[in-house]
């Protein structure tokens, strides 16, 4: 994009609302995890290590709080832990929230990159630049949800990462980066963009369901659901509708009455206004784990 | 005082007008010898020229996805397997005892590939797709497909060893990509998305066919950036 043509064409790039005043047209990818059905079990973790060429760091750097892991599972205790009243280690009432990149429509990482490394597509994904990116932290700073994860040390050159025969295993669509680079969850985006090159050389949009994400794919009780918010019969726009949250808005109309909705859909950290494009579906049952 | 401030307005003029004739002038991309890249030693020297070239200079005109032939249904153009070569060639007498055919022949009976060596390589951050440049000049505006191929191969058909001689940078691929490309050509079939969108806006055959409709290539980082 030249600076002519920004100049010439400013009312058409500015947005005055980032969701609302300029619709999806014809995808904007999002995602909603039931966290009912979620089990804890890790098994999107390790999907996506295997799928994004997630460098394993070791006990030591993870102690540093180095782990690279896009898609974590965060834990939350029903008991008190610590030294307050609970038990140093609850053995049970562990309950699990899957946490990755939202995606956000407004998103804080954006704005504060200096040299524009990390920007918005059209089909409503935040890309990261990794060729672009010179490290500056900016972004992962400014992140609320510190899932923007750096890379201190080059890893394929690093002992232990990818041992000498697990070369073989790393996915080609997918940059291995180097030392220096920001990176996070991608939701997939390599898939993505196969799905949407085929679609389009036969003439069509991306069906439901043709695309998942290696998370969702792996996840053994499908807790995780991906798709085209803009088609309206995509389960993924089913299950938002159903739960009536929307995509533009920081406070859904659902929560404005007093008695406290039975819908289960929800929004981390809506009322920021970053409009991430997760939803997640509160826990019903009583945690047994 | 006044010489200090003399010198520091003459500096930042020269300054400025050196960077205003340094954005204005091209920027060229360096290249060896007649503009050509750098040339890549190839196990067998294949002459591209005499598969493809023209009739009246000695070419076969053989279309290039007759080799490349995944170029038009995937992201890579592809090598073409040794038994391709094989199978045209074992029924050409008149080259068989020349000295390349005959190398070509040992690597068919020690039953091994042959180790051709990557000329046109993009970074790993790049990802660039064939197919999707393939419908859109060659099916859906009916260009021809040795020009098509030329955008970012250049003038192959007259090469004997395949040479780089695009600049292949982002600056270069977008330089294309913000051009205004006209969807349909005459004697073109829309296809993809723009069929998708030529059912609501049909426009009149004949503006159709004098390439009223235009469309930029994608501008979003993550289309090419991986």
């Amino acid at each position: 994009m030249s600076i002519s043509n920004l100049l010439e064409n400013w009312s058409k790039f500015r947005h005055t609302h980032p969701v609302d005043d300029k619709p999806h047209d014809p995808y904007k990818w999002a995602m909603s995890i039931d966290l009912d059905a979620c089990s804890g079990c890790n098994a999107c973790s390790v999907a996506c290590y295997a799928e994004n060429n997630l460098p394993v760091v070791g006990k030591e750097k993870y102690a540093h709080g180095q782990v690279m892991h896009w898609m974590r599972i965060e834990h939350y205790w029903d008991e008190d832990v610590g030294e307050e009243g609970g038990r140093e280690f609850p053995d049970q009432g562990a309950q699990f929230l899957p946490m990755m990149c939202q995606q956000c429509e407004a998103a804080p990482c954006e704005t504060v990159c200096p040299v524009g490394a990390t920007n918005h597509t059209e089909d409503g994904l935040n890309s990261q630049i990794y060729n672009r990116c010179i490290g500056s932290r900016y972004c992962s700073a400014n992140c609320p949800y510190k899932v923007r994860y750096f890379n201190w040390f080059n890893y394929p050159t690093t002992d232990n990462v990818w041992p000498a025969e697990m070369v073989q295993q790393l996915n080609p669509d997918v940059t291995v980066r180097g030392k220096g680079v920001m990176e996070k969850c991608t939701f997939c985006v390599q898939r993505l963009r196969a799905a949407e090159v085929t679609a389009k050389s036969e003439g069509r949009l991306v069906h439901d369901g043709e695309v998942q994400t290696a998370c969702q794919q792996a996840c053994p009780t499908s807790a995780i659901s991906f798709g085209n918010l803009v088609d309206q019969e995509s389960r993924v726009h089913r299950q938002w509708r159903a739960q009536q949250v929307e995509l533009d808005k920081d406070k859904q109309a659902k929560d404005d009455h007093e008695e406290p909705s039975e819908l289960r859909g929800y929004r981390i950290l809506e009322n920021m206004r970053p409009y991430p494009s997760v939803m997640y579906l509160e826990r019903v049952r009583e945690s047994a784990i | 005082m006044h010489r200090f401030l003399r010198i520091t307005v003459l500096l930042t003029g020269l300054f400025a007008a050196f960077s205003i004739y340094a954005a204005e002038s091209q920027q060229s991309v360096p290249m060896t010898e007649d503009s050509l890249g750098p040339l890549v030693e190839q196990p067998i020297e294949f002459p591209h020229n005499r598969h493809a070239g023209d009739a009246d200079k000695g070419g076969m005109q053989i279309n290039c996805m007759y080799c490349h032939t995944y170029a038009r249904r995937s992201a890579v153009a592809g090598i073409p397997p040794l038994q391709k070569c094989i199978g045209c060639h074992q029924s050409i007498e008149s080259v068989r005892e020349t000295p390349r055919i005959k190398k070509l022949f040992e690597y068919w009976e020690a039953k091994k590939a042959v180790p051709w060596k990557k000329v046109h390589d993009l970074p790993d951050f790049v990802r660039f797709n064939h197919e999707r440049h393939i419908k859109r000049f060659i099916e859906q505006q009916n260009r021809p497909f040795q020009e098509v191929c030329g955008y970012c191969h250049g003038n192959v058909k007259e090469m004997t060893v395949a040479r780089r001689s695009k600049g292949l940078t982002m600056g270069w691929c977008a330089s294309c990509h913000q051009k205004d490309h006209t969807v349909v050509a005459e004697g073109g079939t829309p296809i993809g998305t723009q069929a998708y969108w030529y059912t609501f806006y049909k426009p009149e055959v004949e503006d159709a066919s004098a390439g009223v409709l235009k469309a930029k290539g994608p501008n979003d980082c993550w289309r090419c950036h991986k």
